[in-house]
């Protein structure tokens, strides 16, 4: 399995000129919420109707058919009913268009008619050399080119927001998941490049998005949520992931741990295997990295694509609660990450640039009544010994001796380093907006101890799946009491 | 060259068995078949025969040395044991002649019970029986969306009943292997606990890696168990005691 050509799928996101194939003039419809889409400044392409029965639409100009438009058209949606879709695609092969999104239920998930007419609509696509993203999707949403087929106004689902440091692009099987996905990470505020819901995968599947998002500059952590995979498609995924996972990190929420493949096997290792542990060693074995959930998958999508992946598994916390220290301590080590004490000459040099009544050890409790500066003196010995791979930094701003430039502090250590950080921050509004700020310097803040050891973890695995034997492994599955 | 012929040879001995398994209608492999596939992919296994009347199996039992089991070989009979057909330890002439008859009457007893004319033309499958070693469940299954994956685990209650098990795709490497082999909650008794010293893990790799290649080789293989197989004490080895090997019936023949 090797990934070849990612031109057919890169128009799905670049599109110059898109034609919504089903346009319409009823409000609150698909065909209308999509066009509203298109018409906001901040797409800059063309943008076409077609509906027979208008000759425009919100002010885009529509047309009876695409070979109407004289233009030519990189994109269509296709919005109408599926039985009439065999009859889109053939004006859609006479206009030439290589890229068609169906957004219509009503093919194979619905049964064997729908299935049939999935298999034309298939059959007169792979004649022309047209890809399909769908049927029965969202499409995609591309934050930086601003290509929207998602069907959802905006004041009810939100839109993310490419970031500037680092951005993370998400593949649903599932639409409602899709369109919930992007509502929280607009709320989240997390960076995203791309969104796509692929729906009955007739065409456009996992594989072939893992293999664009592979090499996609804009993209720096790829998201996957899945339902199962058909026959053998699973194991397409494993061999494109084994490409990736080496120059990106892959993220994958399965569901189905079920055992349904369990009852029909009639041996032994059969009745023991069943699909979805066979998935885990899968994912393992590509070094894609399974999230339980959405959350967990966002908390480690967040720090996997702001920071360094760990070069071993020795974790620093700092703090100034020492509530904070250890339960964000008991987290990390719940996810065998190791919590070494500083050796007796870093104990020492700490002692002696830390007050008498600071704790030394790990956690580091550099106590409620400090300033930057502890935390300062604290990452630059730490840093100098060479003995962690990471910091988890506790940063409790309610206490008013603890100046704004601890944020300073912490992303310049980060970066000149090159040691991964992750801040964890409780607290209400100063201390939301002082994680924000945190954030556009590059750290990854959490709002929990649990949520930010999940973030160290992802960073750990990363670092073992990128580095392979290179990663200095100090806790073993054996070692571990 | 040579490596290429001898990954032919291994594959034609495979693939012979698995001709004779079709033509006869059956989609299991006797266990003389599956033997021979394995001992051709360098799996260690006990030594053993086939033998066809009484006297056949006492000079087969001679000739691997005592003691010896004796296993019905029938295209009719999957399930050994419930048939009566199964007699381990023995230990003289004597013991493997009487076992012998009695697996025969066993299997025709078994036969009349359950309406089938079973095919006794095989006689019995005889082998070396094997010194106890800790117990490991060694197996392959074919997943509808992965394809083949190898499971491995301890044997006895850490598979019955704790499901101690850890899978890996084939084919896999050699330190998939043993981190899949880490993974397992029982790996400490593979490291040697209570005083007992440590086991000859590198052995089980090996024959992980072997039923890989196999598996690689013939995608026909559709189910496999090694139950039970042996791992002895470090530099000791381990055996595959019993294997089971499913295949596609032809119909849905591999093309590779």
């Amino acid at each position: 399995m090797s990934c070849i050509s990612t031109e057919s799928i890169d128009v799905f996101f670049n599109a110059k000129s898109v034609a919504i194939y089903g346009a319409s003039a009823s409000q609150n419809s698909v065909g209308q919420a999509i066009v509203q889409n298109f018409i906001k400044p901040q797409y800059t392409g063309k943008v076409y109707a077609v509906n027979p029965k208008y000759s425009q639409i919100l002010g885009v100009p529509c047309y009876p058919s695409l070979q109407d438009i004289e233009d030519p058209v990189d994109l269509v949606v296709v919005a109408v009913p599926a039985r009439i879709t065999p009859r889109v695609f053939e004006d859609i092969a006479a206009k030439g268009c290589k890229a068609a999104i169906i957004i219509s239920g009503g093919f194979s998930e619905t049964g064997p008619v729908g299935a049939e007419l999935e298999d034309e609509v298939v059959a007169i696509a792979n004649k022309h050399g047209i890809r399909i993203i769908g049927p029965n999707c969202v499409g995609v949403i591309d934050t930086q080119t601003h290509i929207d087929t998602f069907f959802l106004p905006e004041y009810r689902c939100g839109r993310p927001r490419p970031s500037n440091v680092a951005n993370i692009s998400l593949v649903s099987q599932s639409g409602a998941f899709a369109a919930a996905i992007s509502d929280w990470t607009a709320e989240l505020g997390l960076g995203i490049s791309k969104l796509v819901s692929l729906g009955n995968k007739c065409d456009v599947d996992d594989d072939d998005l893992l293999c664009y998002l592979g090499n996609d500059p804009s993209t720096q952590v790829i998201c996957f949520y899945t339902e199962g995979y058909d026959p053998m498609k699973g194991r397409t995924f494993f061999e494109m992931a084994e490409q990736v996972t080496k120059d990106k990190p892959v993220l994958v929420v399965k569901s189905g741990r079920g055992k349904r493949a369990a009852a029909a096997a009639s041996s032994h290792t059969g009745s023991l295997a069943g699909s979805d542990r066979v998935a885990d060693a899968a994912y393992h074995q590509s070094g894609v990295i399974r999230a339980d959930n959405f959350e967990h998958m966002f908390d480690m999508a967040k720090a996997l694509a702001m920071q360094p992946p760990a070069k071993g598994d020795r974790v620093l916390m700092v703090t100034n609660g020492g509530g904070l220290g250890v339960m964000t301590t008991d987290a990390l080590e719940a996810l065998e990450l190791a919590i070494p004490s500083p050796s007796p000459e870093l104990d020492a040099r700490l002692h002696e640039r830390l007050p008498s009544y600071c704790a030394v050890g790990n956690p580091i409790d550099v106590v409620g009544d400090t300033n930057s500066g502890r935390y300062n003196a604290v990452f630059d010995e730490a840093i100098k010994s060479g003995e962690y791979d990471m910091f988890v930094v506790g940063m409790l701003l309610q206490t008013p001796s603890l100046d704004m430039d601890v944020t300073n502090v912490i992303s310049n250590h980060q970066r000149q380093s090159g040691i991964p950080f992750v801040v964890v921050s409780m607290g209400g509004g100063f201390t939301t907006k002082a994680g924000e700020i945190m954030e556009l310097m590059g750290v990854p803040t959490y709002t929990t101890g649990e949520k930010a050891a999940v973030a160290a973890k992802a960073l750990a695995k990363y670092g073992e799946i990128k580095y392979g034997k290179e990663f200095n492994r100090t806790l073993t599955n054996n070692k571990k009491d | 060259m040579s490596n290429l012929r001898e990954v032919n040879r291994k594959m034609k001995v495979a693939k012979k068995i698995f001709k004779t398994v079709r033509d006869e209608g059956r989609t299991f492999v006797l266990e003389h078949e599956a033997k021979d596939i394995m001992a051709s992919y360098g799996i260690p296994i006990p030594a053993y025969g086939t033998a066809v009347n009484a006297n056949e199996a006492v000079e087969k039992a001679k000739e691997i040395g005592y003691p010896v089991v004796l296993k019905i070989l029938s295209k009719d009979i999957l399930h050994k044991s419930d048939a009566g057909g199964v007699k381990v330890n023995l230990k003289s002439d004597d013991e493997v002649r009487k076992s012998f008859n009695e697996i025969m009457e066993n299997a025709k007893k078994y036969g009349v019970e359950k309406g089938v004319d079973v095919n006794l033309s095989r006689g019995v499958f005889i082998s070396e029986f094997a010194e106890m070693g800790t117990e490991i469940i060694v197996g392959v299954t074919k997943d509808p969306q992965f394809g083949h994956a190898i499971m491995v685990g301890l044997g006895g209650i850490f598979v019955e009943v704790l499901k101690d098990v850890s899978f890996r795709l084939i084919p896999f490497t050699e330190s998939d292997a043993l981190e899949a082999l880490t993974e397992l909650k029982a790996y400490k008794i593979l490291e040697g606990v209570r005083g007992e010293g440590p086991r000859d893990v590198d052995a089980l790799v090996k024959i992980m890696l072997g039923i890989s290649k196999m598996v690689q080789e013939n995608p026909e293989i559709t189910e496999l168990d090694c139950n039970p197989s042996f791992v002895y004490e470090k530099g000791k080895g381990a055996l595959v005691v019993d294997a089971r090997i499913l295949i596609e019936p032809s119909n849905e023949s591999s093309t590779h």
